[in-house]
């Protein structure tokens, strides 16, 4: 009598154990995960987009405007050097084309360029040369293009995380910034989109078709804002740049 | 059972003469049953409980930015190898699988290891990376791909730990390196892919070999028995801790398969301990001993790490590398003996050396300034107990070479500076002006001190940091004041707002006369400035300061005109940010995003700008500032630099040099600089001697682009001459270009015909010449 009290009761108690998880089966959340180890799996298509991009990227060099060919409805806008139709001047374009390499404009000698000028005075040159980070080339393509394609599919934030990461190597591409601020106003972010778009004039002397573009984008946004007024005067300026 | 069973017999003999104990009796058994079953029960909970839900707490892991790779990027060779190092690549003839790099006299060949960013991952894939001087030249697969542009993953900075705490890395049972786990089972339990969570065999054995040696010297515990130890008891040792132990093990068996438990106790297990910080698992112990992913471990590595398991502290290889690597042999002869490995195999991992790092590359004491800024950004947004347990990754802007750089500037210079700096302390902030992130600070002259950040925490009157404003304020008013506008620098007092005389002196005690508005802020000479500034109105100079970024609740005294209030180091950082990024207001930025553990995108910290000044007055004042290096105060900048490299900065000094200050950026580089004593004593460095030498050392070592500012649509170049400040042509004697407002230029003078000697233009600058 006891020992069959004792199995039902031993068995009892084991049951629920048992009985509750399956081999195989549980229901582990893991609350960490590998830090380095890892080999993401996440996008495997990104990557190979990425030859056909630099191949792209050739016709920027000479100063026209580039489509790239696009997975997402949008094609993606991006403007060359100032051309040459535009400016009536002929803009130096820089040496070398995707295959050669040559460094960045590195010094501004004091005394300035200026040849005559006896003291230095630190001013830039202001001619038609554009310093080599506002050349559109490849990183600054390709990652404009990722961003493009992650817009394309919902993800705006992570856009902007591309277009940042693009902003940090080329900080005075304005077209960069014409982006961020596009993303900005599609994230509903209306006062920084207009504020990016400032900052990108600022670096868009002699682009008059990239400056168009970005006071129609500085009108947009005042219309988000409610300002039409404001809007109105941006619309203006953009007819204006062209 | 026993017990039970012999109870009952004898109390079935008794039955007759003392009922009532037979009644007791089975009382009794059933309440020790129904005891025993309740502690079978709890314990299957427990077990489960843990087991099932959340393993581990992990704390956050912030890293440093990724070091991106394109062609045309400035990076030192030397520089990126540092990185590399750091990163625990390894450097072999040729590439060899994730984790090794080859370098040739100008181009580097690696495998890289892949990462997964905020916004995607980054495969691994091999790649070519060609230098020329200090640029990358060329970047591209090795397949022969294109490559426009490729991240390395980033380097631990370092975590975010509770008060005592484990730290772990977690690995999945299929990332671990081949014999890893045939070692552990040879080492620790040979019938652990047989028994059931405990091993009779293994018991037996141990107990006759503890019998024999009259004490306890073998342990007969399975895997699955360790683990239960570790997770779920504490190191107690005694009988009805080792059956509870046992029971659990039983039950935890009942309920999980082998590879799940094995998986369990590569992370759970115990192999060091760095600090107040516990390294568990093979994972981050394979980070913290050899600098590098578990996946690349080879054979030596992993009989080193396994050989620990029985005494992490006895058999440490960096306190006793002969015990260990004795331990290490030992073990690899048994994978030998067992057939595991090769004879050959084994002959070559007992000829290799230990491989282990100096020091643990993870240890979170390695930035603590910069991980003080940014666990204060991070509490505004998460809850501590996110932050020490939920493995978060935090991606900041750190940038660990422009750190070393500046560590070794501060560190170097305040020993050259010698007797002068004793006593001093120090504290240093390094920004990208066109972002505004934070890219490397330091708390403290000592960079590895945790304590006191003086960064972020030590506010101190400014001096003639100040100036800046006071000379943008002016330049906005352009039908006022233009860079060549005629200041009084004479002596004079007034009555301030608080009742007291203000009588403001020069540094030296000299009076300037006449002096051009630019002259004055390059000179740093204060009673022009004193005036310019009066002239203008306090508040109105306070307004354009909280304007540019720091909203100070000075009063609005004349003396703050000079300096006279404080300011944290960051705060000058984000003013001079606005000056430095074309008058936009940039919020400095640490952090620029936070993930979770699986991947899954938690917040970003996107790049927010407020345009708050025109551009062309800040033009205007950043190209004082920039003379100011040329001819001012800041000149001796160029005993250390090139000509080449233009930059803009301000000197600040206080009274009896109790601070010294250095603000000024290049291109791509801004830093700010504080050097003083904790108590407010007098020191003999001038922001010139003191603070300026700590940056123009920095700016040497970070050889930054110069500064290029575009020029902007309202300023235009006017020629002036030089001793009258009146419009010229570009053929006179002594004409000098000038940055002007449209409209605020001097009208153009006559031309000047026949063009005078060079020579006697060379003296009319050189008079001109402060």
């Amino acid at each position: 009598m006891n020992k069959q009290w004792m199995i039902v009761l031993v068995t009892a108690a084991m049951l629920p154990g048992c009985a509750s998880v399956k081999r195989g089966a549980i229901p582990v959340v893991d609350s960490g995960a590998p830090v380095s180890e890892e080999v993401s799996v996440r996008q495997p298509n990104r990557r190979a987009n990425a030859p056909a991009i630099a191949a792209q990227s050739v016709p920027a060099d000479t100063g026209v405007t580039v489509m790239v060919p696009q997975q997402s409805s949008e094609p993606l806008q991006t403007f060359g050097a100032p051309d040459v139709a535009f400016s009536g001047e002929s803009a130096q374009a820089p040496a070398g084309g995707t295959g050669q390499w040559t460094p960045p404009a590195q010094s501004a000698p004091m005394p300035a360029p200026v040849q005559r000028q006896p003291m230095p005075s630190g001013i830039p040159s202001s001619s038609g040369t554009l310093s080599a980070d506002e050349q559109l080339d490849g990183p600054v393509l390709a990652l404009l293009t990722t961003a493009q394609q992650q817009q394309g599919g919902g993800d705006l934030n992570g856009a902007a995380s591309s277009l940042e990461r693009a902003q940090r190597i080329a900080p005075r591409e304005p077209q960069v910034l014409y982006r961020l601020a596009q993303v900005r106003l599609a994230q509903g972010d209306a006062i920084q989109a207009e504020q990016l778009s400032r900052r990108g004039l600022s670096y868009a002397s002699d682009r008059p078709a990239l400056q168009a573009s970005l006071w129609e984008l500085i009108a947009q946004a005042r219309e988000r804002q409610g300002n039409a007024a404001g809007a109105a005067q941006a619309r203006e300026r953009a007819k204006v740049s062209m | 059972m026993t017990k039970s069973r012999s109870s009952r017999s004898r109390s079935k003999r008794r039955s007759a003469a003392s009922r009532p104990w037979l009644g007791w009796l089975i009382k009794l058994s059933i309440v020790a049953l129904v005891l025993l079953a309740g502690v079978a029960v709890y314990l299957d909970a427990v077990v489960q409980e843990k087991f099932s839900g959340k393993r581990w707490t992990i704390p956050a892991t912030v890293y440093a930015r990724p070091l991106e790779l394109f062609v045309g990027q400035k990076l030192d060779k030397d520089d990126f190898l540092t990185e590399v190092d750091a990163l625990g690549y390894r450097r072999e003839k040729s590439v060899n699988g994730p984790g090794t790099v080859s370098v040739a006299s100008n181009a580097v060949e690696m495998h890289t290891r892949g990462f997964r960013f905020y916004e995607g991952a980054e495969e691994s894939q091999r790649i070519r990376v060609r230098f020329s001087g200090d640029f990358v030249a060329g970047l591209a697969r090795m397949d022969g791909g294109e490559l426009p542009v490729a991240r390395l993953e980033p380097l631990v900075v370092g975590g975010l730990y509770p008060a005592h705490n484990e730290d772990r890395i977690l690995i999945k049972l299929d990332q671990v390196p081949p014999y890893l786990v045939e070692t552990l089972v040879a080492v620790e339990d040979r019938e652990f892919f047989d028994h059931f969570g405990v091993s009779p065999k293994s018991i037996a054995r141990a107990v006759w070999v503890n019998l024999t040696a009259g004490e306890v010297r073998q342990g007969g515990s399975t895997l699955t028995q360790q683990l239960v130890k570790n997770f779920y008891l504490t190191n107690e040792r005694s009988l009805s801790r080792k059956a509870t132990e046992a029971m659990m093990a039983v039950l935890l068996e009942l309920h999980y398969d082998k590879p799940e438990i094995l998986e369990a106790y590569l992370n759970e297990v115990f192999l060091g301990q760095d600090g107040r910080r516990a390294i568990h698992g093979f994972g981050l112990a394979s980070q913290y001993f050899f600098g590098r992913p578990l996946a690349e471990l080879k054979l030596q590595h992993i009989a080193l790490l396994v050989g620990m398991v029985k005494g992490p502290t006895y058999y440490n290889p960096r306190r006793h590398p002969e015990r260990a690597s004795e331990r290490r042999n030992l073990i690899i002869d048994l994978l030998a003996d067992q057939q595991v490995v090769s004879p050959e195999e084994a002959a070559q991992a007992r000829q290799a050396p230990l491989g282990v790092t100096q020091r643990g590359s993870l240890a979170d004491s390695s930035y603590p300034a910069f991980l003080d800024l940014v666990k204060r950004q991070l509490r505004e947004d998460y809850r501590d107990e996110d932050l020490t347990e939920e493995g978060l990754r935090v991606f900041t802007s750190f940038d660990p070479i422009i750190q070393s750089k500046a560590e070794k500037a501060m560190t170097d210079t305040l020993e050259r500076l010698g007797k002068a700096a004793e006593g001093v302390e120090g504290a240093m902030l390094v920004t990208n002006p066109e972002t505004g992130e934070l890219q490397a600070m330091l708390g403290s002259r000592h960079p590895g001190f945790a304590g006191f950040n003086r960064a972020l925490d030590a506010s101190r009157p400014i001096g003639s940091l100040i100036k800046p404003a006071i000379y943008l304020a002016a330049l906005e008013k352009p039908s006022q004041y233009t860079l060549t506008s005629l200041l009084e620098d004479e002596p004079f007092s007034v009555k301030g707002a608080d009742g007291k005389v203000w009588k403001p002196q020069n540094y030296g005690r000299t009076a300037h006369g006449t002096v051009y508005l630019y002259q004055a802020l390059a000179n740093s000479y204060n009673l022009s400035t004193a005036r310019l500034g009066l002239d203008l109105g306090v508040p109105h100079v306070l307004k354009t300061l909280a304007r540019l970024g720091a909203s100070p609740d000075w009063p609005a005294y004349p003396s703050m005109l000079l300096g006279a209030g404080g300011l944290r180091p960051i705060e000058v950082a984000g003013v001079y940010q606005t000056i430095a990024n074309g008058g936009f207001n940039t919020p400095l930025r640490a952090i620029r995003s936070v993930v979770a553990a699986d991947g899954e995108p938690l917040s970003r910290y996107p790049f927010k700008i407020e345009q708050r000044f025109d551009p062309g007055a800040i033009y205007l004042t950043q190209y004082a500032m920039q003379r100011t290096m040329v001819e001012g105060t800041g000149r001796s900048v160029y005993n250390q630099v090139p000509k080449s490299l233009t930059l803009a900065g301000k000197t600040g000094t206080t009274n009896d040099s109790r601070d010294s200050w250095f603000a000024g950026f290049s291109q791509d580089l801004l830093a700010v600089v504080w050097l003083g004593r904790d108590d407010n004593g007098k020191t003999s460095l001038t922001g010139a001697t003191g603070a300026l030498q700590v940056w123009a050392d920095f700016m040497r070592r970070a050889d930054p682009l110069p500064l290029q500012m575009p020029v902007p649509d309202n300023v235009s170049m006017a020629w002036v001459d030089a001793r009258t400040g009146e419009g010229t042509r570009d053929n006179c004697p002594g004409a000098v270009q000038m940055p002007y407002i449209r409209g605020s230029e001097p009208a153009p003078g006559p031309g000047c015909g026949l063009q005078a000697p060079a020579e006697s233009v060379m003296d009319w600058v050189r008079g001109w010449l402060p």
